[in-house]
């Protein structure tokens, strides 16, 4: 920057000049104008001699008067410091104050000398070769009884001027000195006076900078600094709109990001972050101060990732589509979707991506093709069988008698399983539609009835095994429910406890109040369920263990239907289990009040 | 000039390695799924996918030299590409025991005889793959703590892996049928306490990178506390 001079030596400076200027033009003239003057004066006085020398030399003006001329004038000489010379016509010197005459040289070639011959004073100025000097002449004719019998010529050195000279230089420098120090005072106080508008006017708009707006600058009387205080003005007032407008779209542009559900990114050419919103940060657990600015593989650790940013950024298309899967503990399932961003001369300056969580529509998406193909499993093994017995039989088989009873037998008990399951199905997709239709019935009513219902349902099954079937209610207990849907789910409960109980064992169904549910629990002693598993068996066809759950007889589906039914009661259903130790089912309904 | 290139060609290497931890972590992460779930295509994955990993870690090496032969770096950044080839190695290896791993997993899931894999197998990769995980984190993020924790946590997984070699051998006598099975078993826990190894390698390269002191074998600088 521009080292800035203060006002003062602005206006200081060009004054002082200026009048140094004048002053020495001035000073100058004046030295001249004297000079001439005194000069002038000089020559007067010359000349006055001249005709005064003249007029004394009067009539008597011959041969032998020239020597008593001579010594007279030599005589006169030192008192009047002029030098005075007489001449002939011829140009000789026939009398002279201060040289001897016979030395002298003609002098007919002066000019004041020719102007005095032909009858006229003349006065010149020259320079003396012998002196060294400059000199001054002044010639008037000698007329004797008419003609002119010769001239008469005074002369002087030229003098350095007036013998005031030397004091009016001094004046003038003292004069010249005074007026500096007069004008740095005239300069400070105008500067100061201009200084106060201007730091009027910085602080007003200092003012402005900070976004005080609220009155203008007052400058005085100043029709410049007020013009630019308008000025001022009216541009932070513009301003200041504009960075309202702005700042107003910004915060726009952050709530609709921060409350977007799919995760936001925006990265530069660099694969750098530059922006995330807050749906990005929870997914990918990041902060959005430490990672602006990083590049996306340092932040977040994830391959597909890395290779779908650097894809978008290098390619010519716009943008691009891609399965993202974040591993963890649940994966997380991800659909991004990627534009290229182009500034206003269609450059790529980054990229925007977007993604989409789409886990539970995978999971469902993988419910329901499990649940296609174990259909089609489970109602293809019976039918195959049934086929297949019955191809025998027809090949030649029905005529063993023995044999002919024997896989009539077997089908019917497949085509019994073929029956259930398709019973089973048709029971849970009716228990969904009806719950979604909202035609489920429920009522209070007490708990005990339904669960001793239960207990005598299971009775004969339980008796088979020797299993204890033992049922603990709180005194009192009532709850909104379906009787013949939650029968159906407790029957489906228990039946499973004793199916997967050794003998002698113990179940044992509870039901309790706690804080706002109503818990109704089947705890078995039986063989458990692996962590694993726990998350997924309550779904259709989910078999822990396939081969021993087909043996006992069972569809698969019979959890299914007691989450559905539980649903339905707007509870829910919940697991806990260790290998080898057994199981507890509990079936949550929530009070109404 | 040559200040701005180095610059930049060291970023591209940061780019190179994270994103070569960042493959890493996933393959291990699947691998252990395969194990979890038994699915045997998962695991297909993680063999298969061994072969990139080993490309990377070439391209990352050339690079490093590439950089020393042109910029001679000196200081930090000197420190940088040493710990870089050396946690490159490390990584890699990660990789290869992660498909090791998955080698264990899909012979389980496809054997007949159903052996479970124990819990406490579990336990032992959830704790190696947060030491991984701390030990990339405290690369990224250059937060030597977080390295100094990682080999801290080395000790409880090489008691776990005694832990499970006298399971193994007790079990190896009682069981004898079985013993393929419960050999694969011990397999993966031996590669689990390598990869938990050479993750607090990593976090040793990171401290090193950091402070410039080399924290292995029980060497310690003089104002850190073990």
């Amino acid at each position: 920057m521009q080292k800035r001079r203060s006002l003062f030596w602005h206006l200081y400076f060009p004054y002082l000049i200026t009048a140094f200027v004048c002053l020495v033009a001035i000073s100058w003239y004046m030295a001249r104008l004297v000079t001439e003057v005194s000069h002038e004066e000089d020559l007067a006085d010359l000349k006055a001699q001249a005709i005064i020398l003249q007029k004394f030399i009067g009539q008597n003006f011959s041969e032998e008067q020239f020597g008593k001329i001579d010594s007279l004038l030599r005589e006169m000489a030192p008192s009047t410091g002029t030098r005075l010379s007489v001449v002939l016509p011829s140009g000789k010197i026939v009398a002279d104050s201060q040289e001897d005459v016979s030395r002298l040289d003609n002098i007919s070639s002066r000019p004041e000398i020719r102007e005095a011959l032909k009858g006229k004073p003349a006065a010149a100025t020259r320079h003396d070769f012998d002196l060294n000097a400059q000199w001054s002449y002044v010639a008037v004719p000698l007329i004797i009884n008419g003609e002119i019998a010769g001239a008469v010529r005074s002369a002087m050195p030229v003098s350095g001027g007036p013998s005031g000279l030397p004091r009016m230089r001094t004046l003038i420098i003292v004069g010249g000195l005074a007026i500096a120090v007069l004008l740095a005072c005239a300069s400070l106080y105008v500067s100061r006076r201009i200084n106060r508008p201007v730091w009027e006017l910085r602080t007003g708009v200092a003012r402005f900078s900070g976004g005080d707006l609220r009155r203008g600058i007052d400058v005085g009387d100043w029709a410049e600094f007020g013009a630019v205080a308008d000025a001022a003005y009216s541009m932070a007032a513009d301003l200041h709109n504009r960075l309202k407008t702005v700042t107003e779209q910004r915060n726009e542009l952050e709530a609709v990001l921060s409350s977007m559900v799919e995760a936001v990114f925006v990265f530069d050419t660099d694969e750098r972050i530059i922006r995330v919103n807050r749906a990005a940060e929870r997914l990918f657990q990041i902060n959005e101060a430490q990672v602006r600015g990083r590049s996306v593989q340092e932040t977040i650790r994830n391959r597909e990732l890395h290779r779908f940013v650097a894809a978008t950024l290098s390619s010519e298309e716009n943008g691009g589509e891609q399965d993202i899967v974040i591993f963890g503990d649940p994966d997380i399932f991800l659909q991004a979707h990627a534009v290229t961003l182009l500034d206003a001369q269609d450059q790529k300056i980054g990229a925007l991506v977007v993604l989409n969580d789409v886990t539970r529509l995978k999971t469902l998406e993988n419910i329901r093709r499990d649940f296609v193909a174990n259909v089609s499993h489970e109602l293809k093994t019976p039918i195959t069988s049934i086929k297949g017995f019955l191809e025998t039989l027809k090949e030649g088989a029905i005529k063993e008698p023995e044999n002919a009873e024997r896989f009539l037998d077997i089908s019917i008990r497949h085509t019994q399983r073929l029956d259930t399951i398709i019973e089973d199905l048709l029971s849970l997709s009716r228990i969904e539609r009806q719950s979604e239709r909202g035609e489920i019935t429920l009522e209070e009513k007490p708990l005990k009835d339904v669960i001793e219902a239960v207990g005598r349902a299971c009775l004969t099954a339980a008796r088979n095994k020797n299993i204890a079937l033992e049922c603990k209610i709180e005194d009192g207990l009532s709850a909104k429910f379906s009787s013949t849907l939650l029968e159906q789910a407790l029957v489906n409960l228990v039946d499973n406890a004793i199916k997967y109980s050794e003998p002698e064992k113990k179940v044992e169904v509870t039901a309790k109040k706690e804080k706002d549910e109503i818990i109704i629990t089947v705890r078995d002693q039986g063989c458990g369920i692996p962590k694993e598993h726990l998350q997924r068996i309550f779904e259709r066809f989910y078999r822990v263990d396939k081969g021993r759950s087909r043996k006992e007889g069972g569809t698969g589906l019979g959890l299914a239907i007691v989450k559905h039914v539980v649903n339905a009661h707007r509870g829910h259903v919940s697991v806990e289990s260790s290998p080898g130790r057994g199981s507890a089912f509990s079936i949550h309904l929530p009070v109404t009040k | 000039m040559m200040r701005i290139r180095l610059r930049g060609d060291i970023e591209k290497l940061k780019k190179r390695v994270a994103s070569l931890a960042a493959l890493v972590e996933e393959r291990f992460r699947m691998a252990v799924r395969a194990l979890e779930v038994k699915d045997p295509w998962m695991a297909e994955q993680v063999i298969a996918g061994d072969l990139v990993i080993d490309h990377e870690e070439v391209d990352i090496e050339e690079e490093c030299l590439k950089i020393l032969a042109l910029h001679q770096p000196v200081a930090d950044d000197l420190r940088f590409i040493i710990a870089v080839l050396k946690m490159n190695n490390d990584l890699e290896r990660i990789g290869d025991l992660a498909a090791n791993i998955a080698q264990q997993a899909r012979t389980i899931a496809s054997s007949d005889d159903r052996i479970q894999v124990p819990f406490e197998y579990f336990i032992m990769a959830q704790k190696a793959q947060e030491m991984l995980r701390k030990s990339l984190d405290s690369l990224v993020n250059v937060d030597v703590n977080l390295a100094y924790q990682v080999c801290a946590t080395d000790d409880e997984v090489d008691h776990m892996k005694y832990a499970m070699q006298d399971e193994f051998s007790r079990e190896a006598v009682k069981n004898q049928v079985n013993i393929e099975s419960l050999v694969n078993l011990f397999l993966i826990s031996r590669h689990l306490e390598r990869i938990a190894d050479h993750a607090t390698n990593i976090a040793e390269d990171v401290i090193y990178m950091i402070t410039g002191r080399i924290h292995r074998h029980g060497r310690r600088g003089p104002t850190e506390s073990p």
